[in-house]
């Protein structure tokens, strides 16, 4: 754009920095869904092939100008499960659903509560390709190893398109909190349950799968030469536990985690859905610049921004509610709120409130983006 | 001895509650009585809920204890001494989204603040939807949803019960993380929330409840 100082990484990084920017950097959560639906393709084609993901993200990107850093988006529900990431059972569009809907996972009891001494045991990757993967899916190893590659073949295009259009991918390593993962696999109100009547051998599963978490993602996260990562928490909010809870099996794992990432100089991208308004002065605790707090529209992200003011920087919130159904002036409305009181000193990506939805309106989804470009950092 | 129930209930006491209930019922008691102590407890637990003193693991472990309670009670019950409902609450996801975490959680709230439920399931046609409020007669319908694709298929909803003469009669009610108070208004409902509690006292508030 005409008139900007700084390159997208430079804005990117100054605003995790906590330092001032030219203009305010963007990162829409565009996934493949929502791309497709934004660049006319199904649901179905881009829940089957992550290369047509990629395509659809990427002429989003450039149909509507770009932005500062391309979420990475380029994956199918398949490849998730092959890949350890979200371990339930799904149903997909085009193989299960009709073509328009989205992929969606199905809350089930699949672990069960022996379950959790086995992963201390044997690790999570081991207890989850030995066992747990043919519990909800019917993928075989060769399918297994097919979908890594493809996932891996296509994030080698996506790094090179990106260098194309001189940007960069926001992350690359990601993973799940041990007590999000355990919540999706055992159910939530099962694991809430063992939570309760149950703890120690929850307490021991934590223990081990944040240990394999950090002895497996620091070095990708190191490879991508990126200096961020995605953690994503869903569960675990004053919403859901009183502190007793949170403070047991939650905050010391999550401290453990982002200050071994940060010893490597590596950044933490909090993914954190649903209301933490209660929890929020607890990342004080955490070093200041080690970690972005990216929130989903539910927590105010305004009273959390005077908690961790010169502290953390946050990226959000354009809830998906105001991307589907409400005006484009209401979304430039609230991106210049957002800009004005969150991002007033620096320290602000904006951003959608989780994914930008899949029945994201073309209109407000550009008037999310024009705010943003024309609003100071 | 009630109090004793409801305090045990409070206290999320699954074993010492199921115990104590069938001790009660062993000794002949009234079972709608031990019934209604259970309620109690849940209406204290609700209270400290609102008060921000519980927190939704706790009303999900209070609400799981009291249907164990309620499986042993119901069967003891005569039918017409079992009819006594606060109202009938109608409760399903509408088509485009199969999750049910959200509207299963309302549902055993509901259940244990003695409302009679009907689950409509997940996928459900707006159409079906309107159907089953004709054919149930229902006070309350409640929509759930996890994602932005469900908000038209709400709306339609509304749209088909006022065409049917039916809107008048029910209170619309919309849930889930992804609704806010603007979807309410586009979808022409009575009531938001995203908290399962919040939907509960509004049913007791609209039908004379605590």
């Amino acid at each position: 754009m005409a008139g900007e100082g700084m390159s997208g990484t430079e804005r990117l990084w100054a605003a995790i920095r906590l330092e001032k920017t030219d203009r305010v950097p963007i990162v829409p959560t565009l996934l493949a869904e929502p791309a497709a639906h934004l660049a006319g393709i199904t649901r179905a084609k881009v829940a089957a092939d992550n290369a047509l993901a990629l395509d659809a993200i990427l002429q989003v990107f450039d149909d509507y100008g770009g932005w500062d850093s391309i979420y990475p988006g380029s994956y199918t529900p398949q490849q998730l499960q092959a890949s350890n990431v979200n371990p339930m059972k799904v149903r997909i569009p085009g193989r299960d659903l009709p073509d328009d809907y989205m992929w969606q996972l199905v809350e089930e009891e699949i672990l069960q509560p022996q379950d959790y001494d086995r992963i201390s045991e044997m690790g999570i990757d081991g207890f989850y390709y030995q066992d747990y993967l043919g519990r909800i899916s019917s993928l075989s190893t060769d399918d297994v190893n097919r979908e890594i590659l493809a996932l891996f073949t296509t994030f080698q295009r996506f790094l090179t398109e990106c260098q194309k259009r001189k940007v960069k991918p926001f992350f690359m390593g990601n993973g799940m909190h041990p007590f999000f993962t355990l919540s999706l696999m055992r159910s939530m109100v099962g694991f809430t349950k063992d939570l309760y009547y149950h703890p120690e051998p929850v307490e021991r599963a934590i223990r081990r799968m944040t240990a394999d978490l950090i002895a497996h993602q620091i070095p990708l996260t190191k490879e991508s030469g990126l200096g961020t990562w995605l953690f994503t928490e869903e569960r675990a909010s004053g919403y859901f536990y009183p502190p007793a809870v949170f403070e047991r099996f939650w905050w010391p794992y999550t401290k453990q985690v982002v200050d071994a990432f940060w010893s490597e100089g590596l950044v933490t991208i909090f993914h954190l859905d649903q209301r933490w308004d209660k929890n929020i002065p607890y990342f004080r605790q955490l070093p200041r610049g080690s970690f972005i707090l990216e929130l989903d529209g539910n927590t105010d992200i305004f009273a959390a921004k005077e908690v961790l003011r010169g502290h953390a920087c946050f990226h959000g919130d354009v809830p998906a509610a105001l991307l589907s159904v409400a005006r484009p002036e209401d979304v430039h409305a609230y991106c210049r709120k957002l800009v004005e009181l969150v991002g007033d000193d620096g320290g602000f990506i904006l951003g959608s409130g989780c994914s930008v939805p899949c029945n994201v309106e073309p209109g407000n989804f550009k008037a999310m983006l024009e705010a943003g470009r024309g609003a100071r950092g | 001895m009630s109090q004793k129930l409801s305090d045990l209930l409070l206290a999320l006491e699954r074993d010492a509650v199921l115990e104590t209930v069938k001790g009660r019922l062993g000794t002949n008691e009234d079972p709608l009585r031990v019934l209604e102590d259970c309620r109690s407890g849940m209406t204290l637990v609700g209270e400290r809920f609102q008060r921000g003193d519980f927190f939704l693991a706790e009303l999900i472990l209070s609400a799981e204890i009291f249907k164990d309670a309620a499986a042993i009670i119901e069967p003891r019950l005569s039918r017409a001494r079992a009819d006594h409902s606060r109202g009938r609450v109608l409760v399903g996801t509408l088509m485009g989204d199969i999750h049910d975490l959200g509207k299963n959680i309302l549902i055993t709230l509901l259940r244990a603040h003695g409302f009679e439920v009907k689950d409509l399931g997940v996928d459900v046609p707006p159409s079906v939807a309107v159907e089953k409020v004709k054919e149930s007669k229902a006070h309350f319908v409640g929509f759930s949803a996890l994602i932005t694709t469900a908000f038209p298929n709400m709306k339609q909803a509304v749209t088909l019960l006022q065409e049917a003469g039916l809107r008048g009669r029910v209170k619309v009610m919309i849930g889930g993380g992804v609704t806010t108070p603007e979807v309410r208004d586009y979808v022409g409902a009575d009531f938001q929330t995203t908290d399962a509690m919040e939907g509960v006292a509004y049913c007791l508030k609209t039908t004379g409840g605590k």
